[in-house]
């Protein structure tokens, strides 16, 4: 995609968000997003905007995949991850296992969720769900978009990679910090119809969330432009000592210092040149890092204002932190890095 | 010197922790948390058990902090009824002091500080609330804003303009008690906080509110000079919920990593963390360290606004750091436990009593005082 089809784009997604999503921002932290707001990104192309146009996506290519995350991102982070799962990970998972799973999500017809704590954190297995002859039973924890209709999960001990189509139930609600929009929750499985996606399916999570280290990176460049647009907006018109908060020099030069950060890996994002997994993943890194500190900043100079939810500060603050963990795989990426800086395995001890 | 508490501490410090592990469980913190509900039975509780004291502040002191290290939500909830007591103690007369102090420490009544204003948080001297004297009494109308215990206090000292003022913004700015059911005040209680939810939060609105003339503490136009003083000493405090916080990030932190030796998965336990813990504990410790220093001056009645400034900065951003930190080191299991509840209480500390920024302006501005002046 050109720049200049880049910024029709860029225009459209944001002329939708004023339209559909901005009176409901509130609402979607506090009771999830709802069906109206799938169905608007399904109809606008969004939620399957990557998924290829046989499987009834959008089919548009990376670069302006990435401005679709970044654009929602900076109105609601939960939006734009719900898109990065249905359109990346629930398609990069299934793809042509099942077709019509991937239209149904694509088209909103159904949901997808997937669990995948197992690579996020360490040497861990994934528990409470067993295979029994061709069905999987139990009780599965830590599901991202819990209350959905299609969930892939790995099973216990075979470790084997599921598409669960129907039987699930949803039990919990598991975290409330982050992406309150799309939740992190518990749900009872009793499947029979089940699709086997992979036999490995932690080395197959694990291949499907590397690869979207821009993906990711367009995430957390829209919640630190979300942040920064709405302290900027903020310390202009909010007055202390009868001058307005921009007028002080710590306040100018840290979100002067942060917007700079923001331009600078916006323009490394959407460089169509960068080919590398190491500058992608560079660019990740910063991007989440700068992310965090943003969202911040912003809050802190909102004061107490930006401490409670209707100034739409603080959720920057939680999704930050919530997408290095529940979105990033940190430590591996740490180690991913070192590696493609030294040539070799580093950095484990 | 000797850094040991003397042991009447010691045993307060012991009796809130014990106290907390009792009273305060992860479910419990947690549901108050969901409901954004003030837990009145846990603070009657504290006070018929004598775990607070506000007639000992050392005592008071480490029992906020243990009971913050158990969870900020509650342990604030618990301990913060008296708010804004110390200035009806240091400036009220004889009959304030009995009038309104007495239910108070008994945990019968519930009291709040009235200060900020929608207008302006950190500039105290903005204030708009008037008071204007009629007769025998004053005729309030104003509004405050983010007032902790706001809905559910029974009394306020509250900060008001009582004359113009004169060249200076801080003068003509008195402190009275204004009793909450009286005609003409209206509370609204705010909800949707980031953290600290189990604590009571409200916009105060008064419309021509008549209070005895009786109820003006100290001097009329002192008022600036009182919540200064109060704040001096409130900030001590709130350094004491920060180092809980962040103490609390710590002591799980190390519950995880011991989890994970346990289980043998001691090679996930890298340099790189434990790097971490060791600067989360080095920083809790100097976070305790400034704020006893402070707190030493403060209660010897010889405070230093410096030290107090520096004690609340930076156990207010260690609080944040070790919350942050800790949710790094634990990922899912810590964000789907009490952690994520601790960084998102941790955040206010750097906001509420004085802003960070506020508190390095105090520091700088008074060492560039003191070096002015030749000290």
């Amino acid at each position: 995609m050109s720049s200049e089809e880049q910024d029709i784009l860029k225009s459209a997604v944001q002329e939708f968000a004023q339209k559909s999503l901005l009176n409901n921002l509130l609402k979607v932290e506090r009771d999830g997003i709802d069906d109206s707001i799938v169905r608007a990104l399904a109809t606008q192309g969004f939620l399957g905007s990557r998924i290829p146009e046989k499987y009834g996506g959008s089919g548009i290519d990376q670069s302006g995949y990435l401005v679709v995350l970044e654009e929602l991102a900076t109105f609601s982070p939960s939006i734009s991850a719900l898109v990065m799962l249905t359109s990346s990970v629930f398609a990069g998972l299934v793809g042509d296992m099942d077709p019509e799973a991937v239209r149904r999500v694509a088209s909103g017809e159904a949901m997808a969720s997937v669990a995948f704590d197992s690579i996020l954190e360490g040497n861990t297995t994934a528990e409470g769900l067993k295979e029994s002859g061709k069905s999987l039973i139990g009780e599965r924890k830590h599901i991202l978009n819990a209350n959905a209709d299609y969930l892939i999960s790995e099973a216990e001990g075979s470790g084997s990679l599921y598409l669960i189509k129907g039987g699930i139930e949803v039990q919990e609600e598991d975290q409330v910090l982050s992406f309150r929009g799309i939740k992190l929750g518990t749900a009872g499985v009793n499947c029979s119809t089940c699709v086997k996606l992979a036999d490995d399916g932690k080395e197959r999570l694990a291949e499907v969330m590397d690869s979207l280290d821009l993906e990711i990176s367009a995430i957390a460049l829209g919640i630190s432009r979300g942040a920064l647009q709405k302290v900027i907006e903020y310390t202009k018109v909010r007055k202390t000592f009868d001058k307005p908060l921009k007028d002080y020099g710590p306040v100018a030069s840290t979100i002067s210092r942060l917007m700079s950060e923001q331009r600078v890996l916006e323009m490394a994002l959407h460089n169509q040149e960068i080919d590398e997994a190491k500058e992608k993943l560079m660019i990740k890194i910063l991007a989440v890092d700068l992310a965090k500190r943003a969202s911040k900043y912003a809050l802190q100079f909102h004061g107490g204002y930006g401490y409670i939810e209707d100034f739409g500060v603080e959720k920057y603050y939680r999704d930050a932190m919530g997408l290095s963990i529940l979105l990033q795989r940190s430590r591996s990426d740490n180690q991913r890095l070192a590696k493609e800086i030294f040539g070799e395995k580093s950095g484990y001890l | 010197m000797d850094f040991d508490f003397p042991e009447d501490i010691v045993i307060a410090r012991q009796k809130a922790s014990d106290f907390a592990k009792k009273e305060i469980t992860s479910a419990d913190a947690q549901a108050y948390d969901k409901q954004e509900e003030f837990p009145d039975d846990l603070r009657k509780k504290a006070f018929e058990l004598g775990i607070v004291d506000y007639t000992n502040p050392w005592s008071m002191l480490v029992t906020i902090e243990e009971l913050c290290r158990a969870d900020a939500g509650l342990g604030i909830a618990a301990t913060v009824s008296l708010f804004g007591a110390e200035v009806i103690m240091l400036f009220g007369s004889d009959e304030q002091k009995q009038k309104y102090l007495g239910s108070v420490q008994t945990g019968e009544k519930i009291m709040g500080l009235a200060v900020t204003e929608s207008g302006g948080g950190s500039d105290v001297a903005g204030i708009k609330t008037t008071a204007k004297r009629e007769g025998n009494k004053f005729i309030v109308n104003g509004s405050k804003m983010f007032i902790t215990n706001g809905s559910i206090a029974d009394f306020f000292v509250m900060l008001v303009r009582t004359s113009s003022p004169d060249g200076k913004r801080h003068h003509g700015l008195s402190t009275i008690v204004v009793e909450g059911n009286l005609p003409g005040f209206s509370r609204n209680k705010l909800s949707g906080k980031l953290g600290v939810r189990a604590t009571n939060t409200a916009e105060l609105i008064l419309s021509n509110v008549e209070v005895p003339a009786g109820n003006l503490i100290g001097e009329e136009g002192k008022g600036f000079y009182y919540i200064m003083t109060f704040f001096n000493i409130s900030r001590a405090y709130v350094a004491a919920q920060a180092i809980g916080i962040a103490q609390g990030a710590l002591d799980r932190i190390l519950s995880h990593l011991g989890n994970l030796a346990k289980s043998g998965r001691s090679e996930e336990i890298t340099e790189e963390i434990q790097f971490l813990v060791a600067d989360i504990a080095t920083r809790v410790e100097a976070s305790r360290l400034l704020t006893y220093k402070a707190a030493s001056f403060l209660f010897q009645f010889k405070p230093n606004p410096t030290l107090t400034s520096m004690a609340k900065a930076y156990a207010s951003e260690t609080a944040v750091f070790a919350t942050e930190k800790a949710l790094e080191i634990t990922g899912v299991s810590g964000i789907t436990g009490d952690l994520e509840r601790f960084f998102r209480d941790a955040k206010i500390m750097e906001i509420w009593e004085g802003t960070s920024e506020i508190e390095k302006l105090i520091i700088s501005r008074n060492l560039l005082k003191e070096t002015s002046e030749g000290n």
